[in-house]
């Protein structure tokens, strides 16, 4: 008789860890998708960055030497990213497969000109270097003009600026309803039993010896919910891989590696906290203020 | 020659805002056996409250064991209630774990680390009340007399200076009553010293001793006629 008792008094108490756990592995799971989108979303507004073509064209009088130095002394600039010279030729031909016939029988003579095609690194994608980067190639005699897309580059930083302000907020409310959930769960299992907590407080417990069991399970109730949320973002990563393979999420290993543990910590950080606080408030109630 | 426990002189209770006992003035000496009388809601179980630390002790002068009621700090707290044994009406046994469990949790919380030690100490009081077969139990599977007599066990683990028993037998039957009162009894003369808060006037004329009131807000001492 007294085993069914036990045995239902365990399932009870399962069934009550198990509302906890879910709730940490929910809220950190969306967690870690938030923390994934943020992780890409700075990849792909970088892929977008490296993009941005800024083209250096030369006179036709620019001597072979003088256009190599530039080259190199661009290449050497810890901004760039690449430089790449495109003789008249090449681009005419380029012009021609991507319009289809040669405009070169209708001209009679290439109008283009010899240029150096520079892309900066996402971080210094800004006006004021590109305009730097314009005075400097101006110096020489031998450059005719600096060419860029002002606006293309004008809107990708601004949108970049938007997306991130939203996804950081994003991630901010996130973690404020991980935190409130958490508590609220732990809360609950903490005050069904705070009579307990009352009674090892008449026999001498000190607040802390009492706390260290409540937290220490707390944490392994986090460590498992974080646990269950990593399963969950690990299938979402394999996932996410195999259907956008230009992510090339197999090289940022260390930074998902990073976001798995942080995730992780998290876990443990906000069921700590929790505890600790839903548990000091009933040891610092006095026994008439616990019904 | 006797030596002090508990002393309180001018002493205010409070239950919140509101006065329950005034002008108290008591002693207590090591070996006595006290009881605190009255009717329900007249102060005595705010009275043992306040001895314990669970209320404050705002008016008055008030000592007990080592410590000073008026200054007591939040974190004195617990060290004061390792040398008292509280026993109560409801037992307040820790009811998720076995009478072994129950004890030696008490035992860790207040230092002890030796586990021979610890098994030893329990053995000893569950032997004092007579249950010492009754370890392996879980508290629910015990009677009410049982309960109260590990919940005495308990009090005694730490060899407290003074035990504060309120209403221990209020939730028993007659006959267990004079059980539990037999074990209180034999700890007495064993030397504990032993502030027991009741309203079972039967356990006073088969167990005279000093008596307590508690009415109309002051505690005054009675004197019992020999039967």
């Amino acid at each position: 008789m007294s085993s069914s008792f036990d045995r239902y008094q365990k399932r009870r108490l399962i069934s009550s860890y198990f509302s906890v756990v879910i709730s940490i592995a929910l809220v950190l799971f969306l967690l870690g998708i938030v923390g994934f989108l943020l992780l890409n979303a700075k990849k792909v507004t970088d892929f977008m960055k490296e993009n941005v073509n800024v083209t250096v064209y030369l006179k036709d009088t620019a001597k072979d030497v003088e256009i190599k130095q530039l080259e190199k002394s661009l290449a050497l600039a810890d901004y760039v990213k690449t430089t790449d010279f495109v003789s008249k030729d090449d681009a005419a031909e380029a012009m021609k497969s991507e319009f289809g016939d040669d405009f070169m029988d209708l001209v009679g003579y290439n109008p283009l000109q010899n240029s150096i095609d520079v892309k900066l690194k996402a971080d210094f994608l800004t006006n004021e270097k590109l305009e730097e980067l314009t005075a400097l190639a101006q110096e020489k005699s031998f450059v005719d003009e600096v060419k860029y897309d002002e606006s293309l580059v004008e809107l990708i930083n601004s949108n970049v600026k938007k997306i991130s302000f939203w996804v950081l907020l994003l991630s901010a409310i996130f973690t404020l309803i991980a935190v409130l959930l958490i508590n609220s769960s732990i809360r609950l299992s903490v005050y069904s039993k705070r009579f307990t907590i009352k009674t090892m407080q008449m026999v001498g417990a000190t607040k802390s010896f009492i706390r260290r069991p409540f937290v220490w399970k707390s944490i392994k109730l986090g460590i498992l919910g974080a646990v269950v949320a990593l399963i969950g973002l690990g299938f979402v990563v394999y996932y996410v891989d195999k259907m956008f393979p230009e992510l090339a999420l197999r090289q940022s290993l260390v930074l998902i590696g990073g976001l798995f543990l942080a995730v992780f910590l998290l876990g443990i950080i906000i069921t700590w906290i929790s505890t600790h606080f839903a548990t000091q408030r009933f040891l610092n109630l006095k026994t008439d203020q616990l019904y | 020659m006797s030596q002090t426990v508990l002393e309180l002189k001018d002493a205010s209770i409070f239950q919140g805002e509101s006065l329950v006992l005034s002008n108290v003035n008591l002693q207590v000496n090591k070996g006595d056996f006290v009881y605190l009388i009255g009717k329900t809601g007249s102060g005595k179980s705010s009275f043992m409250k306040t001895l314990y630390g669970d209320l404050k002790l705002t008016q008055g002068e008030g000592h007990i064991v080592d410590f000073n009621l008026r200054t007591l700090k939040e974190k004195e707290i617990p060290f004061l209630r390792r040398k008292l044994g509280i026993v109560f009406q409801d037992f307040k046994l820790l009811t998720d774990r076995t009478i072994n469990d129950n004890l030696t949790f008490v035992l860790k919380a207040t230092g002890w680390k030796d586990k021979d030690k610890m098994k030893e100490r329990i053995e000893t009081v569950l032997d004092k009340v007579g249950m010492k077969t009754k370890g392996f139990k879980f508290p629910h599977e015990l009677s009410g007399g049982e309960q109260q007599r590990i919940a005495i066990a308990r009090a005694l683990l730490n060899e407290p200076e003074l035990i504060l028993a309120d209403e221990p037998t209020g939730n028993l039957d007659p006959q267990t009553s004079i059980e539990v009162m037999e074990v209180l009894q034999d700890i007495n003369k064993n030397g504990n010293t032993i502030l027991m808060a009741t309203h079972d006037y039967a356990l006073l004329l088969k167990y005279p001793s000093k008596t307590l009131k508690c009415d109309d807000n002051k505690v005054f001492e009675v004197v019992q006629r020999k039967s």
